[in-house]
Order: structure tokens, then sequence, then C-alpha cells
């Protein structure tokens, strides 16, 4: 895996797992079939599919009937608000989705579709008091995200729920951060829609899923042949599919040993940063492990990950962003942080690749470039 | 020699940075290669299905593709608040108010150089290069600015404006070439934007629809101008026809005056405060004198009066000209008249050796 550049940006994606890398290899070099052919060329690409479902379905504790592929969590996210939205409903979502939401709920609003936002508290959690508060008659869905995809810090996902299940309304949370991350018991969850990106847990990029629950009322978004029961039609991929159901596999597998390296690596980042005279604080409460947002009250942050890159260590700034924009952070302004202190932050996430003596060149780096 | 320095080098995503960019590796420097994201599309509207122009994706990605080639790093770094409010708000302003500006000499004079240098302290470069055509020279330790081989493409004209104290820490490598040879350079390394067409338009009107920005930038205040049809004036003052608005026009304009008299019309004064235009045939275009405003100096050993040449306009032919301080303003004589000289745009002064001198904005008194 990638080594000559120290790799400190996990949370934007994941190089792919070698495992996967081959087992794609192989299925793109023997599997050409149209998975809707009858033949028994084509039935061999749909039964890769198929018991792709099946293992993602296993791993996540649903019915492989609620399992959809898409192209990523944007369009997973996509059929969730879209599909099931129509003028006059009530959306509630929160001021710090990824744009996937938020420009959603932009959009939707333009269409009749009124939107709340709500704000995240300093830490960066959205509590269910609020989100209880914004509730009206015609509310239809609740979307808040699983993990928050810059600060790293987690939702009460499970209390939200609590607060639609008797209220008719469903709730919908992009999880794209969290999966091969987190255990998620889905059968016994209140989340009736949720969002999936392989490319986060060392999968491929371009390939993604959506749960939705049985019974669930979802429009389609793109019409087509048929595929993925409509949801989501347009000849499947069995190599980029299966490869998500293996990296997922992996993932889940090796989800506490993976876990417990990257707290030791978090743990000695943090002991190593206070031996230096850089000042510094951690944003976020109850974060993803790995997920570093850090202010360095001395240094502007996109001029650190400029001079980071230089030295070839990759971390981020706000969010990857493909227009070049250097301004504060979305994110950290919405949980109140001021404008000064957001453009100080940037964000360190740490893989399962990472080893000491990265987190030792990291920190020597820092300081050098910090307090010279 | 030069191994130990580094130099950021201004990427536009043009054919002329990228050889830019190429000679200062050649030249042995560790080079980073930046750029500077001025404007955004949803700032300054337009038909964002064109490619030509610096700031537009493709060419931000041009830039990318040849940093990668030459293998130094690209960033691209945002200057979007600083360009807004140094170089637009001024044009629109300018326009507003009848006038005729330069947004280049602006984006150079006041955004560009201070803030890139203050980008290469930051990353720790000691140099900083773009693409222009022009030319430093070191004569024991005084920086001088000379025009460019090239003389079609000579743009010392637009560097009037920059600090002097940045020419020290200033590299232009393609003073000394042509757009021939830059062309052909750029071909012979294969890179991406070898062929692009030359932007010709202002960065930030890539429709080149100055009425349509100027109208959708200040919405409400020029609703007004915009709705209401202009008054055309002859030189004594009387009203004899009628215009789109004032601000579709500059001094010097015959295009577009709406008006058949035996002898060709010209629009010779734009009156903002009242949404009018003076026209008047060619003769009476021509003026002897302008005083200079927003002077900047790149030689600080000149003596007044003095006599250099004048330039008052891109590409324009260089002009004899007399200046003296007349009561803290700078008043410039032509010793031949001058045909449009033109309030908002630059008059840039050089010696008889093609030495840029410095320059300024040119102010018609009443």
């Amino acid at each position: 895996m990638i080594k000559k550049n120290l790799y400190f940006d996990i949370a934007a994606t994941t190089p792919l797992n070698l495992e996967v890398t081959n087992h794609m290899n192989e299925i793109n070099q023997t599997i050409f079939g149209n998975p809707s052919s009858i033949h028994q060329i084509g039935q061999k690409a749909h039964n890769i599919i198929e018991r792709a479902r099946k293992k993602i379905a296993n791993l996540l504790h649903c019915k492989e009937s609620e399992i959809y592929f898409t192209s990523g969590g944007s369009e997973s996210n996509n059929i969730a608000l879209r599909g099931v939205l129509n003028k006059g409903d009530h959306l509630i979502t929160s001021s710090y989705e990824h744009p996937a939401i938020l420009e959603v709920a932009k959009y939707l609003e333009k269409n009749e579709i009124e939107v709340s936002y709500v704000n995240p508290d300093e830490d960066g959690i959205i509590k269910p008091e609020a989100i209880n508060k914004a509730i009206k008659q015609n509310t239809k869905l609740i979307s808040i995200m699983f993990a928050n995809n810059e600060l790293g810090s987690t939702n009460p996902i499970e209390e939200i729920g609590q607060l639609c299940a008797d209220k008719n309304i469903y709730l919908h949370s992009d999880a794209v951060q969290c999966i091969g991350k987190k255990n998620i018991k889905l059968s016994e969850s209140t989340i009736n829609i949720l969002s999936i990106g392989a490319h986060k847990f060392y999968g491929p990029k371009g390939i993604g899923a959506i749960y939705i629950q049985n019974g669930t009322i979802i429009n389609p978004l793109i019409i087509g042949g048929g595929q993925e029961k409509g949801i989501s039609p347009g000849t499947e991929n069995p190599s980029l599919i299966s490869g998500m159901a293996t990296a997922l596999e992996i993932a889940m597998n090796n989800l506490e040993k993976n876990n417990l390296q990257i707290e030791k690596m978090e743990k000695l980042f943090i002991s190593l940063l206070d031996e230096t005279d850089i000042k510094y604080s951690i944003n976020g409460n109850k974060r993803l492990r790995g997920f570093i947002n850090i202010t360095f009250f001395d240094y502007d942050g996109y001029s650190l990950l400029l001079n980071l890159d230089m030295n070839n260590i990759a971390i981020s700034y706000g969010s990857a962003c493909s227009s070049g924009s250097a301004k504060a952070s979305n994110a950290l302004l919405v949980t109140g942080m001021k404008e000064k202190i957001a453009k100080n932050t940037v964000r360190i996430s740490i893989g399962n690749f990472i080893e000491e003596d990265d987190i030792k060149q990291l920190v020597n780096t820092l300081n050098k470039i910090i307090t010279k | 020699m030069n191994s130990e320095k580094t130099v950021l080098v201004a990427m536009s995503g043009g054919v002329d940075s990228a050889v830019a960019l190429l000679k200062v590796i050649d030249m042995g420097y560790n080079a980073i290669g930046v750029t500077m994201k001025l404007w955004e599309y949803k700032q300054v509207g337009g038909n964002v299905m064109k490619d030509t122009n610096c700031c537009a994706i493709e060419s931000i990605n041009n830039a990318k593709l040849v940093c990668e080639r030459l293998g130094v790093p690209h960033y691209t770094i945002d200057f979007t608040n600083d360009f807004k409010e140094k170089v637009i708000d001024n044009f629109v302003d300018e326009y507003l108010a009848g006038r005729t500006p330069n947004p280049c000499v602006r984006c150079n004079s006041y955004v560009k150089w201070d803030t890139f240098i203050e980008q290469a302290d930051k990353l720790g470069a000691d140099y900083i290069a773009t693409g222009h055509y022009a030319i430093i020279e070191n004569k024991e330790n005084n920086y001088e600015i000379k025009r460019g081989l090239d003389s079609h493409k000579d743009q010392s004209y637009v560097l009037w404006g920059i600090p002097k104290e940045t020419l020290s820490r200033t590299i232009l490598p393609l003073g000394n070439l042509t757009k021939k040879e830059v062309r052909k350079i750029a071909r012979e390394n294969n890179f991406e934007n070898a062929d692009t067409p030359e932007s010709m338009e202002i960065c930030f009107i890539p429709d080149n629809n100055y009425k349509r920005f100027i109208r959708e930038y200040t919405k409400d205040e020029v609703q007004n101008i915009n709705n209401k049809k202009g008054r055309t004036l002859n030189e004594e003052g009387a009203e004899i026809g009628s215009n789109d608005g004032y601000i579709n026009y500059t001094v010097g304009q015959r295009k577009g005056i709406g008006l058949s008299n035996p002898e060709p019309l010209y629009v010779k004064k734009i009156n903002s405060e009242n949404n009018s235009i003076t026209v008047s045939d060619k003769k009476s275009l021509f003026s002897k004198e302008c005083s200079v405003s927003n002077i900047n100096w790149l030689d600080n050993q000149l003596k007044f009066p003095l006599n250099v040449f004048a330039q008052i306009r891109y590409n324009g032919a260089m002009s004899k000209v007399s200046l003296s301080n007349n009561n803290d303003k700078l008043l410039a004589e032509f010793d031949e008249p001058q045909l449009a000289i033109t309030p908002g745009q630059s008059i840039v002064f050089y010696n008889d050796n093609e030495r840029l001198l410095g320059g300024g904005i040119i102010e018609i008194n009443e």
C-alpha cells in the first residue's frame, strides 16, 4: 500500500485493499457477461452480484432484499432524499451534512419541499432534543449523518430514530464514513434508509449501496431496465460490486484489530505532539477512531497542508474539494467555531496501514514546519 | 547553483506560464506551480461552457497536467476575496463612473505580486515567476523592467504598478522569447496546453459581455441605468439623439452610436452623472494633455520636469511626453496630439532605452 507518500487522509478515500484488487482483477478477466442475460455467461455475472448482496446483508445484519447497489454515496443520498420527499413534505437534516445531502436539500427547497437545518453543538454532535423541536405535522424524513466527515463525531442515531418511530417519519443516515469502522446492526436499528460508499473501507471507487428497509416507499430517480428493482437501473458491474463486498468482509473481520491499531497510533500522535511546543486543540466528541480534526493555533491550515505535501505527507483542509477553494470549513463554522480558528484547522485521518514510524515522521515534520 | 532555491511559478493554465515553469526548472531551481483562483463562476455568471480562460476549471486542470509532466507539485490557492475587493469591485465602480478601467493592471498592482510573494514566504520559496513577456535586469542590485523581446507580445504595459521592492524576487523567464518560440517549446515538450488559443477577454468576464456582467453584478444600482435610454449630446451640449445608456460606451468608440452624420462620429466623453455621452468628429478627439493619478515609480532617481516616452493603451504606440509636478498632481503634456486619451486607462512611461519607469491612471482635467 501507499508508503512513499505518507497518507493521513483516509477520510477522503482509502487505498484499495490488495486482496480486493486481486479479486476484482480476476472477475474482470473471467466474467464479462451481462447480469441480465439468460445464458450461462450472463448467469455467472448475475450470481457474483447476488453473492455480494448476501454477503453485505449478512455483514450489516439486514435482509438481502434491502440492499441496492448504486454508484456511490452521492447517488444513495440523492435516492434517499429525492425518492422519498414530495411537494409539501418537510425534511429535517443538519447543517453540516455532506454536499450530497445539503445541496440536494437546497434543490428540494426550490421545489416546494420544506427543510429545517439543525446545527450541531460545539462538540459536533446533533442533539435529539434539537431534532425533536424541529418536527412538524408534515415531517416526512429526517436525514442525519452517522458520523461527520470532517470532525469524525458520531451522532446518537438510535435516539433520533426513537423520535421517528411512532410518528410515521422515515430516518435516513449517510453512513459513508462509518461503514467498515463500526458494527452496525440494521435489523435492530431504527434506521430506515442508509447510504454506503465502498471507497472509504478500502474498496473500489464508483460503487456504493443503499439500504432501504422493506416497506419503505421510494421512487427511483433514473428510469431504465429495471435493475436493482428499478432503484438504480443500468447494467451492473460485477467486479465493483463484488470488490465492495469483499472489502467490507475484510474490514468487518478485522474491525477490532484495526481499531486497536488505529487507536494506538492516535494516542502516540497526541503524546508525541505534547512533547513539542506546538499549540493545538482537537475538535469534536465521540470521534471515529483515527479522525483527528485539529486546530494548530499558530498556523494557517491551508498553508500547513501545502507544506506537509511538499514533505510528501498528505492531510486535508476541510473536506476534499475539487475547486481549490480555501474557505473556512462550513462544518466547523456551524459548530460555532470562529472563522479564524476554523482557518487554522486541518483533518488528519489515520488508516489501518499507519505504523509508529509514520506517526513519528508526521510529528517531526509538523514540528519543523510550525515551530521553525 | 540554483538548486537550493525554490521558485513559486504562477500558472494560469495557459501556454506562457507552462513554458515559464519549464525555464525555471532549466535554470536549476526547485519549482512549485501555483494557480491563483481569482474568481468563481457562481460569482461572475456568464456561459460556463468555455475553457480558454484562466481560473476556469479546464485551465487549472491544464496547469496540473503540465506540472505533473515536469515533476513539480501544483496547488490552487484561493485569492477570490482579495480579487473581488481590489479588482472586480473597482472595475464595476469605474464603469459606473463612466471610465474605462484596466483590471489586469489592477490585479498585477494590488493582488498578484504582493499576495504571491506572501504565498512564497508561506511555502518557503525564495522567488516568484510569471509568464509575462517582459525582462527584469539587475543593474548593481537595482532591478529594472524592460520591454519583452517580442514586440507584439510585450506585457510591460500591465506591469507598471507592481511594487518595486518585489522585483528582486521576481523572475520573468519569457522576456527574451517570442510567442512563436514559446509555442514551439510547448509543442516539443508535449504540453497539454501547447495550442490553446490566446484569451483576449477579461478573465472574469468569460463571455466578454460587460453589459451582462455589470447588470448582474450590481443588480439594483444599474437597474436604473439599463432601463433608461441615455442622451447623446454634441460638443455644444445639445441633445442630438438617444443611446442604450452610458455604460455601453468607451471613449473613442465609433460603433453603436446610432446617429447618421456625414462625418463619422465618435464618443468623446462619458457623463455618468446624467447618463449621457458627448460625441464629436475624429479631429476633436485629439488632445495634448492629461493628469495622472495612482502613480507608481519603478525608478527612484527621476527628476521633474522629465522628458520621456508614454504609452496610453495596451499595444499602443509610444509618444514623447513631458512630465511635471503641478500642485501635487503629475501633469503629462504630449509633443503631438493623442487620439482618445481615455480616463481610467493606464499611462505608462518608458525611457529611450525601452526601460519601464512607472505609470499611473489617466485623468482628464475639465
